[in-house]
């Protein structure tokens, strides 16, 4: 299409589309650049220079205990929603059963439900199994909320890669597990880390969630910002968020390096 | 029929079957963990000490139920047409430059896209309040005197919407305009029709399963979107999602949180089983 290349309505798409980027990505950067911050008014830009916003993060129980919290939760959850969503992508795209293309869609409608509607149905389940304020039922909502996307990215990985080797270890005397273990796994090993990595990244930055079932007890660092920027604006809120924005940019740095070597 | 290579054929399916038992553990953890609690929410709309439509009835007799549900319909609709508005020659522009720019630009759309929503948020908050950064650069250009109120209305809602949904419209669009050959457009070039005509009449046209697959995907999770409404619309922009939390946390309501709830469930489900083959689910996961 370089036919258009030199039209002057060439020159506007780029700066229209060039207005769009600096929409996209102008707030994240603002609200870095405002995080260092001396003065607790939020400047930008920034009169004076300082780290006490990211100081007051890293010291305090307030912010620091929903994090490790958030932390913890993303790591069970990884481990969790990477299993079960890498076992049912390999049963929808390698098993053979009717229905399958039903089931597919059902593993992946939570996407569309809305989350609201989802964290009030984990509300009502964690308010009778007595589960309320506690890690377990933040576990259990972000699972749900992580496997679809495992289901997708791994259920890719698989149809792209050669079933027939599979076949080859079966014919050549492997028992099914063995095919499994050594031949199926290894060949989609890229897909199974990308999925963990957005995993960990979907369940540590979930909030509605984490709002619903959460208490006192169970406060995620999304449930903490979320109060406080309800509630009482805190300057912290921006050294928080430029660190959530370099954990979100490193895991997708991450992505994009595993899955390059794949093509 | 017996061929030489039945018995391979026979092993190949025990090996198939087998392998489809390994959706069991995630089809029992759905039905405990997704199943299960739709259906309390089911249970709590229709019950309160036996069966009841009292919670439906509310439903329909407060004109605030309308104004949300009506609130809910009118973001989605505006947050849809932006998003296609400029969603659009984004895409366009992705699927028709080099390589190595589209790399460039497919990079910046994906950190803000993996970036928390709470953090978006929060920056709109910090730009648009009223000392916030956008103000100041138009008191400071004398393009009004008085700061212009842009956050807890509207405003603000239309613009946190679409900075998190713009995507969801780019990535469909994407996928639809990167499978369209652009040898038909040299064609339609070589024919005579002018950059405009053949765009209009021959890529336009080509791109439209991206148009309604984006458009879909738009207004599904705008209709259910609940942190922006909530931290960045004011009284007038109550939607179904956040009336819903505030029946939990505020009037401890369950009942009538449940019914709002199975209302939103049934709008939600109705336009993905009328449209969910527009979808495509994953189809545009592997082009970006």
């Amino acid at each position: 299409m370089n036919l258009r290349r030199t039209e002057p309505g060439r020159v506007l798409l780029w700066l229209v589309c060039g207005a769009l980027i600096l929409f996209l990505v102008a707030p994240i950067v603002v609200v870095m650049i405002t995080s260092f911050n001396a003065s607790p008014y939020m400047d930008f830009p920034p009169r004076q220079l300082s780290l006490r916003w990211y100081q007051n993060f890293f010291t305090s129980a307030h912010w620091l205990e929903p994090a490790l919290l958030s932390l913890q939760v993303a790591l069970v959850v990884t481990a969790a929603a990477t299993t079960l969503g890498t076992l049912a992508a390999i049963g929808i795209v390698r098993g053979r059963f009717r229905g399958r293309q039903a089931l597919e869609m059902f593993f992946i409608s939570p996407m569309v439900v809305p989350i609201v509607v989802l964290a009030l149905g984990l509300f009502f389940l964690s308010s009778s199994a007595h589960l309320l304020d506690k890690p377990p039922a933040l576990y259990l909502g972000h699972t749900l909320v992580a496997t679809p996307l495992v289901i997708v990215l791994v259920g890719a990985g698989l149809r792209a890669a050669d079933a027939s080797l599979e076949l080859a270890a079966r014919s050549l005397g492997a028992s099914y597990w063995r095919t499994l273990r050594h031949v199926t796994l290894p060949s989609i090993r890229e897909s199974i880390a990308a999925a963990a990595i957005f995993s960990f990244l979907v369940s540590f930055d979930e909030v509605v969630i984490a709002i619903f079932v959460g208490g006192p007890d169970a406060t995620t660092l999304p449930k903490r910002m979320w109060e406080t920027i309800r509630f009482e604006i805190d300057p912290t809120l921006t050294a928080v968020s430029s660190v959530l924005t370099l954990v979100a940019i490193v895991v997708l740095v991450a992505a994009e390096l595993l899955r390059r070597p794949a093509r | 029929m017996i061929t030489p290579i039945e018995p391979v054929t026979t092993s190949r399916r025990v090996w198939r079957s087998r392998e489809g038992l390994l959706v069991i553990p995630e089809l029992l953890f759905y039905v405990i963990i997704y199943l299960y609690p739709l259906s309390r929410i089911g249970a709590w709309s229709f019950f309160d000490h036996g069966f009841t439509l009292k919670f439906y009835r509310e439903l329909m007799g407060e004109s605030e139920y309308y104004r949300a549900l009506a609130n809910t319909l009118e973001i989605s609709l505006l947050t849809t047409a932006l998003c296609l508005l400029l969603g659009y020659p984004l895409a366009y522009l992705m699927a028709t430059t080099a390589l190595r720019a589209r790399r460039v630009l497919m990079i910046l759309v994906l950190i803000p896209f993996w970036t928390s929503i709470l953090v978006r948020t929060f920056a709109w908050i910090v730009i648009l309040g009223n000392n916030g950064l956008l103000n100041k650069l138009l008191i400071g250009l004398g393009l009004t005197d008085a700061p212009v109120k842009l956050l807890f209305n509207m405003t603000g809602v239309q613009i946190g919407m679409v900075h998190v949904l713009l995507p969801f419209m780019v990535f469909p669009l994407l996928a639809a305009m990167s499978r369209i050959d652009s040898n038909i457009l040299h064609v339609a070039r070589s024919l005579g029709a002018s950059p405009r005509r053949a765009f209009v009449h021959v890529f336009l046209p080509l791109s439209r399963p991206g148009i309604a697959a984006g458009c879909v995907l738009v207004f599904l999770l705008a209709v259910g979107f609940y942190v922006t409404p909530a931290l960045l619309g004011g009284p007038g922009q109550i939607t179904f999602a956040t009336m819903i939390d505030m029946q939990i946390n505020t009037f401890l309501n369950w009942g009538l949180a449940a019914s709002l709830g199975v209302v939103l469930l049934v709008v939600v489900g109705g336009i993905f089983a009328v449209f969910s083959r527009l979808l495509n689910v994953g189809q545009w996961e592997r082009e970006a």
